[in-house]
């Protein structure tokens, strides 16, 4: 079976983009990637759209999306997964064309948010959790994850000084990416005194909700070495789930047993250790969630995260840079689109393109993904 | 129907275990068991994963449990933002069985912590029936 690369990567700027629609803010990110693979339309076999669709005015946008790329009448689909949904793109992708099916996909991340107010997307956010069970008594995506903070600060005594290290790194880094939403670097006493969302979790602690697009060109192997000199190789890919009730998850709540089983399924997959990873671009949806992160992907111990970061070992120029093209902390994250902007950020990493930012030498990278309140996670290790 | 009821604000009103909404109005909590395998559900299940058995039994449970981890919340979903702050638990049972549940704004904030023992008691308040959890 031949391998699958990655031949061109597009970024639309993140934000709140109240002057392009959801069609708009996907060609922007596709055109992009057409340039940077130098390709044209008729070599896209089909798109896979991936938006969490609950968001989108456009009812099943894959069929708007496609016809305004001009790639109709091929084929195209949605892949929803929450904030995961462009990581399990990408995998769809690796499937189409392993199997032979196709030769060069267009995995399409995208969402438009701010049309909703701040309110209504509350409410969407309130469903993320268990209909059933979880949402009647108020829920939101910050409090479940206040809850893991909360686990995890009684275990190891992690303190909120601590998390809001994670928000002045990744801000730091965010002023370096003109594609970033927040390009203002932020200091600790800014987030410990904004005002709480789920204690322990501060508006600074989390990320905003946002505008954007991003684009990945697929290929096989034999179509990647004629479209380009500088293909980026999918190594290994891990997708797992995890119960959606917080009930009906095992353990103390201080790790995401999720992002572990698909952390082991890729690594096992591309045949390299969590030391092996030169860069890393992990789901920083809160604070807490890259300290966590950290730990489940095993670049630390349990409990141990928060000294990678005092120790700036995640900092470029550390043992395993993390988040600097920024994070969603600082991009913004417009749902559909996370996925594909932390993998994009990774191809330009290992094409050694980063600017400012490059980690040198960089040969292998690692994009982790979470879809909703963890029931998805996705973790993708490219090559150069 | 019916199920509406159950929480501050019901997403769900059409489910096989709506009668859990009049066990709580009874002040009972209640789980089910699977007829074929013995399996104790809490939340309710009309179907077993285990046997795939869809027979089960109404069966009270003790409420008694420890507080694995919770939060209070600022920043609510539009229908809660009324009740801010308020606290949301995950709780462990004796026997096992986890339970997400609000946490009774009379226990003191300051014992919150992993371990704390609580009690799951049924609560009515307006329109909505639940089960919330309360110190000991």
């Amino acid at each position: 079976m031949g391998r699958v690369a990655i031949v061109g990567v597009g970024h639309s700027k993140f934000g709140k983009r109240t002057d392009a629609s959801l069609r708009e803010l996907a060609f922007e990110a596709y055109s992009s990637a057409l340039d940077d693979a130098e390709l044209e339309s008729p070599a896209i076999d089909g798109s896979i759209v991936c938006s969490a669709t609950h968001y989108d005015k456009q009812r099943s946008p894959a069929g708007v999306v496609s016809e305004y790329l001009g790639l109709s009448p091929k084929p195209t689909f949605n892949v929803e997964a929450a904030c995961a949904s462009s990581a399990v793109g990408l995998r769809i992708a690796w499937s189409l064309i392993s199997s032979r099916l196709h030769d060069v996909i267009a995995v399409v991340g995208v969402q438009k948010m701010t049309e909703l107010s701040s309110g209504e997307i509350q409410e969407l956010m309130g469903r993320a959790g268990d209909v059933m069970w979880e949402s009647p008594f108020g829920t939101s995506m910050p409090a479940y994850y206040a809850m893991y903070a909360n686990a995890h600060m009684a275990k190891y005594g992690t303190t909120e000084e601590d998390m809001a290290l994670v928000t002045v790194k990744n801000r730091k880094y965010g002023t370096k990416n003109p594609q970033a939403m927040f390009q203002k670097p932020i200091t600790t006493e800014e987030v410990l005194h904004s005002r709480p969302v789920a204690k322990p979790l501060k508006l600074y602690d989390c990320c905003a909700n946002a505008d954007g697009a991003a684009c990945l060109i697929v290929a096989s192997t034999e179509k990647a070495k004629k479209i380009t000199d500088k293909p980026v190789w999918v190594g290994g890919l891990g997708l797992a789930s995890s119960p959606m009730s917080l009930a009906g998850r095992q353990g103390p709540l201080t790790s995401f047993e999720v992002t572990k089983n698909a952390a082991r399924s890729a690594y096992e997959m591309a045949r390299v250790k969590p030391t092996d990873v030169d860069v890393a671009e992990v789901h920083d949806s809160f604070s807490i969630t890259e300290i966590l992160n950290y730990e489940d992907l095993g670049f630390a111990r349990p409990g141990k995260g928060t000294r990678l970061l005092k120790t700036n070992e995640t900092e470029l120029g550390g043992k395993i840079p993390v988040n600097i093209d920024g994070g969603l902390i600082s991009k913004g994250h417009p749902v559909g689109a996370t996925g594909a902007s932390q993998i994009t950020s990774l191809v330009h990493q290992l094409r050694r393109e980063s600017g400012d930012v490059q980690v040198d030498g960089a040969k292998i990278g690692l994009a982790q993904n979470i879809g909703g309140i963890g029931m998805y996670s996705a973790v993708s290790i490219l090559r150069a | 129907m019916g199920f509406e009821k159950f929480g501050r604000f019901g997403y769900v009103s059409q489910t096989k275990i709506a009668a859990l909404v009049s066990y709580l109005e009874k002040n009972q909590i209640m789980a089910t068991q699977c007829k074929e395998c013995g399996t104790l559900y809490f939340p309710p299940r009309a179907d077993c994963p285990k046997c795939r058995g869809s027979e089960v039994a109404w069966v009270p449970i003790e409420g008694k449990g420890k507080l694995v981890t919770f939060t209070e919340v600022y920043f609510a979903p539009p229908v809660f933002q009324d009740s801010t702050p308020y606290l949301l638990g995950l709780a462990e049972l004796e026997g096992g069985m986890r339970v997400f549940a609000p946490i009774s704004n009379e226990v003191d904030r300051k014992d919150l912590k992993p371990g704390l023992e609580l009690v799951l008691k049924s609560k009515q308040a307006g329109e909505g029936v639940f089960y919330q959890l309360e110190s000991q």
